[in-house]
């Protein structure tokens, strides 16, 4: 990190916050704090959207996904545009016709308090827990690359999102996430083209795509049907579209984005503009990640990308020696797979198909030994962490470290600091829907609620600022105990998915299923619940195996069903008195 | 509910042309994935 790049990054972080204060200096009422006055245009909407969904986690994790696994993670999206437009016709016009300020708020209009609270209480829950992860998980990294402490990484991250957020609530979370969203996407750009001119000069982009595709890493689409496959067209189109439907339709930091547009029609086209942009977007992330992989086939990277672990390796002498023979063995390899590439550009170029298929087949065997020399590093760090156990556990993964220290090594001063604003541009734009709408969903649904008229707009407006600094405080706490425990991100990441289709079961039954009342839904809201926990604890357990993207539609179809059983057989009940 | 969208003469017009978009985007990825592999 030069000067320059810490001057462009303290610039760049400075003129977000200062725009959000200012942007807000005029917000003096609850609905104004919550919903912004209900004045947004579609194209804030729109970028809002997109921004609270891309935390700083996409941003490092995605083009490592793609480095490491390919393209195949783009069909995770393909089923959004679907969710979109189900949205737009479905929801949005209930939603603006009651003039709700939270998603659980039209709940206690079509079924009863105790159904609306229960699904309030689930979302707090979930996103609760979520937004320290949203800090914690991108803090670890940054910690490492920066060479701060985790809890100083943490507290700088944390207190920057909390005092806009507080302040202007979710007028400064829109206003500022248009400028994040700016800053995000022109360095993504100004990433890609350094990285296109890194490539060696006898290399062209048509060569590097073309290798990288007989290298099997541009499988962007897969047909086949596959239960257990987390990626493919079909777990994407049902899967995805109950997965966004959920997100999207029934999760307050998505909902409050659109429920502050100007008109129906300014949210309408809000929400278009997320469905066509989003898989484009992340297509791009993901080719970002493939071009680093190409530029790493001509230029030696690290065998191991995150550096804290290397250190770790190299602090006791008969680790140092295993470590150093395993590099040994990586450096063999990738001379070896340099020349394979050379001469398959060379087959691609003279359109030698034999001379193609005969080196496309060394060069897998190559890449794959490539593969387990980098796991044999796992391998070294899980046996390190079972002779000098510690604290915090060791994440041998370096996925999440591809792209930051490509950043970090290879772009030129003043870049780095545009690049690492990125990342903290993305987990501020996310951690701050996530506050807003927790404290919105605290102040609406349980606080006001309970008091209603015994307090004027005032003190609601100082509640929510109150409820938005402590949901921030939680925050930031959850983040600096978050390393005592291990594999946390993976769990809050569950925890969050397994209430999506039950609460998205409720939904739905209120929008289409006109017979079913308050009771009946509680109560099968309560059984779906249940039996999702039950499916997910045997998939765990390897009792069954199903990927996770099913549990939503799973959750969705059993509160769904159920609820129909209850209301029959207490309408005969009634009957029968 | 019925609100005119800003342009096209309908809101199921806007939906079929995101949804057209949206077919053409995969058919371009499938295209893309088959020339590569």
């Amino acid at each position: 990190m030069s000067y320059l790049d810490w001057t462009v990054l303290v610039a760049t972080l400075s003129f977000i916050v200062l725009y959000g204060f200012w942007k807000t200096r005029n917000v003096n009422s609850t609905e104004s704090y919550i919903l912004g006055d209900r004045a947004l245009k579609w194209h804030t909407i729109g970028l809002s959207i997109m921004a609270t969904q891309a935390s700083a986690i996409t941003f490092l994790s995605t083009p490592g996904q793609g480095f490491d696994d390919g393209m195949r993670f783009a069909q995770f999206y393909f089923g959004l545009p679907l969710a979109m437009i189900i949205l737009c016709v479905f929801v949005l016009p209930i939603f603006y016709r009651l003039k709700v300020y939270t998603a659980y708020e039209y709940l206690e209009q079509r079924f009863d308090l105790k159904t609306r609270q229960f699904t309030a209480f689930l979302f707090l829950l979930g996103r609760g827990l979520a937004a320290g992860i949203t800090i914690y998980a991108p803090a670890i990294i940054m910690s490492v690359i920066l060479g701060w402490s985790l809890s100083l990484t943490i507290l700088v991250l944390g207190v920057i999102v909390i005092a806009y957020t507080v302040f202007g609530g979710t007028t400064a979370v829109s206003q500022t996430q248009k400028q994040q969203m700016i800053i995000i996407l022109s360095g993504l750009f100004v990433a890609f083209w350094v990285i296109i001119n890194k490539l060696p000069p006898e290399v062209s982009f048509g060569d590097a795509v073309s290798v990288a595709g007989k290298m099997g890493k541009l499988n962007v689409v897969d047909f086949k049907f596959d239960l257990d496959n987390k990626y493919n067209m079909w777990s994407a189109l049902f899967g995805g579209t109950f997965l966004f439907l959920s997100y999207f339709g029934t999760d307050q930091s998505q909902v409050q984005r659109y429920l502050s547009g100007k008109t129906l029609t300014e949210s309408r086209l809000g929400l278009i503009f997320n469905g066509i942009f989003k898989v484009p977007m992340q297509f791009f992330v993901l080719f970002v990640g493939i071009m680093v992989f190409m530029f790493f086939q001509f230029t030696k990277p690290p065998v191991h990308f995150n550096p804290a672990n290397v250190e770790i390796l190299n602090s006791k002498p008969e680790y140092r020696d295993s470590f150093a023979l395993v590099q040994q063995n990586f450096d063999e390899v990738f001379d070896l797979k340099k020349a394979k590439i050379t001469s398959m550009i060379a087959a691609i170029d003279s359109e030698d198909e034999t001379q193609i298929a005969t080196v496309k087949k060394e060069l897998n065997v190559l890449d794959r030994r490539d593969r387990i020399i980098r796991k044999d590093v796992e391998g070294l760090l899980k046996s390190y962490e079972v002779n000098y156990p510690s604290v915090s556990s060791i994440e041998t993964r370096d996925t999440d470290y591809v792209f930051i220290s490509f950043v970090t090594t290879y772009l030129p001063s003043g870049l780095v600091g545009l690049l690492l604003a990125v990342i903290f541009a993305a987990a501020m734009s996310s951690v701050a829907s996530e506050l807003s709408s927790l404290a919105s969903c605290t102040t609406v649904d349980f606080y006001r609620r309970y008091f209603g008229e015994k307090y004027d707009d005032q003190h609601y407006l100082r509640a929510a600022k109150m409820f938005t600094l402590m949901w921030g405080m939680a925050a930031l706490a959850f983040a600096a105990g978050a390393s005592l425990f291990e594999n946390l991100i993976e769990f809050v990441n569950i925890v969050g998915s397994l209430f999506y289709g039950t609460i998205l079961g409720v939904f739905t039954v209120g929008f289409f299923i006109k017979a079913v009342r308050g009771n009946a839904i509680f109560w099968a809201a309560i059984i779906g619940e249940l039996c999702v926990v039950s499916i997910f604890l045997m998939d765990y357990h390897g009792i069954i195996s199903i990927a996770y993207l099913w549990l939503n539609l799973i959750g969705c179809g059993i509160t769904i069903i159920v609820s129909l059983i209850l209301q029959g057989f207490m309408q005969k009940d009634t009957l029968v008195r | 509910d019925d609100e005119q969208p800003p342009f096209l003469n309908s809101w199921n017009q806007i939906y079929a042309m995101v949804l057209i978009i949206h077919a053409v985007l995969i058919f371009l990825f499938y295209l893309f994935t088959e020339a590569h592999a």
